[in-house]
């Protein structure tokens, strides 16, 4: 079967975007639960560090099961978009800047991020958003540098 | 020393250069990030944190607290202007301040809001002036019972005001409660959920998930407009009001002073709510009601001066009881903390400075506004002729340095982005992230009192009402609670009876 391009942003219906949610808390709710149990409860009257985490994750369970069960019996044909261009770019290049931010210094990490996120969701020309980003990476240098004596990465050169 | 003489001292570091200074500062940004769509006061107030760090405490403060009351400030321009909410507390202000000023009267209106801005934000600091320090006396007497049932109280409220699900909002203090336990438990130096990483033994960042979830959050929903904006801008000599404006828009503002500042002290997101409040009280009022959405003055006055009338009384349970009752009032917290200043009761007595200093600058920046925001008017509404799509590398460029200065750590930036994708999918999918917010902040205050409570009372559950106020506070909340359920339960039935019957 040939697979075709799909177009975004794509179209979920309201009701299973709500139920992913819903699932996405039980998640959290699981995790706390889960690791809870591996720290002392203490007891009733006098708890420990895993009475709270568990106390709370159950609820979140809770929760999560009353918002899946809401949206499943009372959600209508509402349509919600997720994955619009300009937000997966944003998402993707903001995902990027951890990974480099040490290696490659601050000021060229943000500098690339500024010039791609010109480039790719400003609709600027390159060597214009090249420009543009040194610019603004002198401005932040001198301010928060500079000005407020803020320590940024320098690279690994 | 009187407290007079206290206001004195406060507005002689107001009104050191240092103090007008960052009062500008902030009165500024304020007003920038209140005019500019998907930027509101937490954005903007988390973006300038960082430069915080180098300040001394009431100085960061007064600025910090410039950017709240600005971006109210500023909010409402490009309500009337462009009928684009600069935050959501400008959304009422939208309805009838765009229909004057299609009807060649944004000049008034700008007028009215700024003066209906100002009347309101001074009386809330009156009245942060006279009740917060007694109010501070009475609290200092309560133990760690009372404060976990204040703390639940003000939790629960956040349900009631919030809009949207109820169980939603509720889930979301849940996780915000849960995100607060991550880091040394406080009691016995126990790590908990830091997956082995030494830079969570401290916990999430707050500053970190307050940009991820409400800067991040908003920038990506924004960046799936696309909206052309077209704006009025009114000449100077236009601004002047007419004798009949007054005269309508005088009692709104009277009313409206009093709405805001009630609802200033409840948790949750009361600026917002109080807008709509005053909205619908001066429909009721009005005798021309059917005036209201075609360009009513008093629907501009009332829900401006609501919205500023918040920002003082905001600051009594932050400053008196340490609880923050808004978001913008969170990082003041975090901001506070940072100093070495702990907000609650004993802010007052041990350092009266930060508060009187706060007060005397909300007088000043209230006067500040009003000068700057009439005749720049113009310089602000151009602001929006920047694209957005031009602005966002910058927002993100100053938000990463910003994380990334508070601890020096990668694993704040990866909280922001990953609270950032986060706060963005939820929002789309109606929830709120206030309440995540303000129940981070508040959760390791009750877990620590919780278990002092019941250690101090060796297990005993009967320390949560002992006392007069306890029983009087724990039943309110009990009130609260079975409200709300109730409201739940019976609007699920009628939905699920709804669908039942469609089907």
């Amino acid at each position: 079967m040939r697979l075709g391009l799909r177009r975004l942003p794509l179209a979920f219906s309201a009701r299973n975007g709500g139920i992913l949610a819903a699932g996405l808390l039980g998640a959290c709710g699981a995790f706390f639960v889960a690791q809870s149990l591996l720290l002392d409860l203490g007891g009733i009257a006098l708890p420990g560090p895993g009475f709270f985490p568990l106390a709370l994750g159950t609820i979140l369970l809770g929760c999560a099961a009353l918002i899946a069960l809401d949206c499943w019996q009372s959600c209508q044909a509402g349509v919600m978009e997720l994955g619009h261009r300009d937000v997966l770019i944003t998402i993707a290049a903001l995902l990027m800047v951890p990974v480099i931010f040490e290696p490659l210094g601050a000021h060229l990490t943000l500098g690339l991020l500024g010039a791609a996120m010109l480039v790719l969701i400003g609709r600027v020309a390159p060597p214009l958003a090249v420009i543009a980003a040194g610019a603004g990476i002198l401005a932040c240098w001198y301010f928060f540098e500079v000005l407020l004596g803020v320590e940024l990465p320098a690279g690994q050169w | 020393m009187s407290g007079f003489d206290q206001l004195i001292g406060g507005f002689a570091v107001a009104l050191s250069w240092k103090g007008l200074a960052y009062c500008f500062i902030g009165c500024l940004w304020g007003t920038v990030v209140g005019v500019l769509p998907g930027l509101g006061p937490l954005a903007g107030m988390t973006l300038l944190l960082p430069l915080t760090f180098g300040l001394d405490p009431t100085i960061g403060i007064i600025m910090l607290t410039g950017i709240f009351y600005g971006a109210m400030y500023g909010g409402s321009t490009t309500s009337i202007l462009v009928r684009i909410p600069g935050e959501a507390a400008s959304v009422v202000t939208c309805i009838d301040g765009y229909e004057m000023a299609r009807q060649g009267r944004a000049g008034p209106a700008l007028m009215i809001a700024a003066v209906g801005s100002f009347i309101g934000g001074t009386v809330s600091i009156l009245g942060l002036m006279l009740i917060a320090p007694p109010l501070a006396k009475v609290m200092i007497a309560i133990g760690p019972s009372v404060q976990v049932v204040l703390i639940l109280l003000a939790l629960g409220a956040i349900t009631a005001v919030c809009a949207g699900s109820r169980i939603k909002t509720a889930s979301m203090i849940v996780l915000g409660l849960a995100l607060s336990t991550v880091g040394l438990d406080k009691l016995t130096g126990v790590p908990r959920f830091t997956l082995g990483s030494a830079d969570l033994t401290g916990g999430l960042s707050f500053t970190a998930l307050a940009i991820g979830l409400f800067g991040l959050s908003e920038i990506l929903i924004n960046l799936e407009k696309t909206e052309t904006i077209k704006a009025i801008v009114p000449k100077l000599k236009d601004l002047v009001p007419r004798w009949h404006d007054l005269r309508e828009s005088a009692p709104a503002v009277g009313r409206a002073s009093v709405i805001g500042f009630i609802f200033g002290i409840i948790p949750g997101v009361s600026h917002v709510v109080s807008t709509f409040v005053s909205y619908a009280v001066e429909k009721r009022f009005s005798k021309h009601p059917e005036q209201f959405g075609r360009g009513a003055i008093a629907g501009v006055a009332g829900p401006e001066t609501a919205n500023n009338a918040v920002t003082g009384t905001a600051m009594i349970p932050l400053l008196a009881l340490g609880i923050p009752s808004i978001p913008a009032t969170a990082i003041l917290i975090s901001a506070l903390t940072i100093h070495g200043v702990q907000p609650g009761p004993l802010l007052l007595t041990e350092h009266p400075e930060v508060f009187w200093g706060l007060v005397a600058s909300m007088y000043i920046g209230n006067v500040i506004l009003l000068i700057l925001n009439l005749p720049l008017v113009g310089l602000f509404v151009n602001l929006l002729r920047i694209p957005y799509t031009w602005l966002v590398p910058i927002i993100l460029i100053i938000s990463i340095i910003g994380v990334y200065s508070v601890n020096f750590s990668i694993a704040d930036i990866w909280i922001m982005v990953v609270s950032g994708a986060a706060g963005y999918l939820l929002r789309k999918l109606g929830y709120e992230m206030a309440p995540l917010l303000l129940a981070l902040v508040l959760g390791d205050r009750l877990e620590e009192n919780f278990r002092l409570a019941l250690t101090m009372s060796s297990g005993s559950y009967a320390v949560f009402a002992d006392r007069i106020c306890t029983i009087v506070l724990a039943s309110t909340l009990g009130l609260l609670l079975a409200i709300q359920a109730l409201a739940w339960a019976f609007g699920y039935r009628k939905s699920f009876a709804d669908e039942t019957g469609n089907g």
